[in-house]
């Protein structure tokens, strides 16, 4: 067989010129319409098929919330905020209304919560079911991505049910919930559901995380350490991968996990396949934890604290002053840092969303080396959300 | 409550830190306003005192006092302490400048990009922040976007021509 170089000693001896192999790569532009970038950009610079270099690019959305926010009433600011991140809206609207909260000295009633607590855990476990979605679909298992969708539906009808909206709640609020439960049908309906999904994980095992092909195409790829984790600021599930046991529910509690029994797991590989497999057992974890909130049932009281709130929308204040709340969504750690100077509207509005740590350094550095049928592959098994980094 | 952790931390740190002030907020909560040449100083302290994660730099602007004012919000998944670390820097963008922490804390750089490109703030030592990043060109040419003087009514009708286009055909509006 003809090696490479002497076929390119030819070449040349027969004067056509070719160009030296170090510059030989190519750029390869990543999304943003690609299926598995989600509205996130990516340039990476190739060498045949592998990834030389990636340059993350994540402004394509350009919607400035937290400019729009400083100049809208404290509590519309509630359906603004919430469309940071569309697989769980449920979770900016909490942690600003805990900033808040803190900022107003408010102590939120038990009912309201529990209903947090529990909108909180339905938002995880279908940002779960739809980051499955994700990565079955990438992963060319379909059926269980299918699975995962119509899963999902029944926890829309749920939260419509609850809320009156499907995608965008708008329900929490400074001070407790928007409107009551609709009454213990509601509550039937959901131990029903989450029943039903209990028993459907092992299907969701056998098809897609038992899969011989989940396994190949996801064990080494795009590994990060303990200590890169750490310094890089990755949260959530990724950070559980490489070992550390880092749950803002277990270590800042917040609403009723101090009373809740759950476990946080935790594995060591720190590979795309660890990452999936947290995600697996944090889905069965979680419907765990809904189960037991059906089982306390909801407190009996007020859902909301007694204030003029709605009725006086442009004047309502809030002491001066800054809070910081923070949750553990099913991306990482969510956290709201909210500013007032006593007017009746925010001054400041930081959002930190989990996808600004690992979407645009770690990607930077996991995809180098990466073939270009990972790249999709690592994508997803970090769950960004890039409208966390935009927003 | 019980805040004896907090209290222990806050001690510890301001002895090995004499130009800083802190206090205890609530449980869990502390924080420190240090004077911003000293940020690299504090940082490296707060992150052999256990402190893995930065959690976000947060530019707030204070045009009455002049000032901007940065908010470092560290995590020690040691303890389970948030701390705010608040330094305050001049407005006027040849001044605002503070040094780059981002070989303390990698993540830093992007939260530097950040605040950069809203707040003109310029993080010295990091090499990234004339790269592209959220915003256009054109966007910003047009001032500093997040800072309390910036007029977004008269630049989101300049943007999508909304006086031109309203004085074209003043005729067609039904108002």
């Amino acid at each position: 067989m003809v090696s490479q170089q002497e076929l390119i000693r030819e070449a040349r001896e027969n004067g056509m010129e070719l160009l030296p192999l170090e510059k030989d790569t190519y750029e390869l532009f990543f999304g943003p319409q690609h299926m598995a970038t989600e509205n996130y950009s990516l340039i990476l610079k190739m060498d045949g098929h592998r990834v030389v270099k990636a340059i993350a690019n994540p402004g394509f959305l350009h919607r400035g919330f937290e400019k729009l926010a400083e100049y809208r009433p404290w509590y519309t600011n509630i359906a603004l905020l919430l469309r940071i991140c569309v697989p769980e809206p449920d979770v900016p609207e909490a942690i600003y209304s805990m900033a808040v909260d803190e900022l107003m000295g408010w102590e939120v009633p038990e009912r309201a919560q529990w209903i947090r607590t529990t909108v909180l855990e339905m938002a995880r476990v279908s940002a779960y079911l739809f980051w499955t979605m994700g990565m079955a679909f990438k992963l060319g298992v379909y059926t269980a991505g299918q699975w995962a969708a119509a899963y999902r539906e029944r926890f829309m009808a749920l939260f419509e049910q609850l809320t009156g909206a499907r995608v965008y709640h708008i329900y929490t609020i400074p001070g407790g919930v928007r409107r009551d439960i609709p009454g213990d049908k509601w509550l039937r309906q959901l131990k029903d559901t989450v029943e039903y999904l209990k028993d459907k994980l092992k299907d969701f095992d056998n098809v897609l995380f038992e899969n011989y092909i989940t396994f190949k195409r996801l064990e080494g790829i795009g590994v990060m350490d303990k200590k890169f984790a750490l310094e890089e600021g990755v949260t959530g599930p990724n950070l559980r991968a490489t070992g550390v046991r880092a749950d803002v529910r277990k270590f800042d509690p917040y609403l009723l996990y101090p009373e809740l029994d759950f476990e946080v797991p935790v594995l060591r590989e720190g590979d795309s396949l660890a990452r999936a497999l947290v995600r697996r057992f944090e889905l069965e974890q979680d419907l765990y934890i809904l189960e037991q909130l059906l089982e306390m049932g909801p407190p009996s009281g007020p859902y909301k604290v007694e204030h003029a709130g709605f009725k006086a929308l442009p004047r309502f204040k809030v002491p001066a002053g800054d809070a910081y709340a923070h949750v553990e969504s099913s991306k990482g750690d969510f956290g709201a840092y909210v500013v007032s100077d006593g007017g009746n509207k925010p001054y400041r509005v930081q959002i930190r969303g989990p996808s600004i740590a690992h979407g645009i350094r770690v990607i930077e550095q996991l995809l180098v080396g990466a073939r270009l049928a990972d790249v999709p592959v690592i994508l997803v098994s970090l769950d960004n959300c890039p409208p966390d980094i935009d927003r | 409550m019980n805040l004896e952790k907090e209290q222990v931390i806050v001690d510890t740190i301001l002895q090995k830190a004499p130009y800083a002030e802190g206090k205890v907020r609530r449980q869990r909560r502390i924080e420190f306003k240090i004077p911003a040449d000293r940020i690299r100083d504090f940082l490296t302290l707060l992150k052999e005192n256990n402190f893995e994660s930065m959690m976000q730099i947060t530019a707030v602007d204070w045009p009455k006092d002049g000032e901007i004012e940065l908010v470092y919000q560290m995590w020690s998944y040691t303890y389970a302490v948030h701390a705010f670390v608040k330094t305050r820097i001049p407005r006027d963008v040849d001044k605002a400048k503070v040094p780059s922490v981002r070989d303390i804390y990698p993540v830093a750089e992007t939260y530097e990009r950040d605040a950069h490109e809203f707040y003109k703030v310029t993080f010295e030592g990091n090499d990234k922040l004339e790269m592209p990043w959220i915003l256009e060109d054109e966007d910003r040419e047009a001032g500093v976007s997040h800072r309390k003087d910036f007029d977004m009514l008269s630049y989101v009708k300049r943007k999508y021509k909304l006086l031109d286009r309203f004085e074209e055909d003043k005729e067609n509006y039904v108002i």
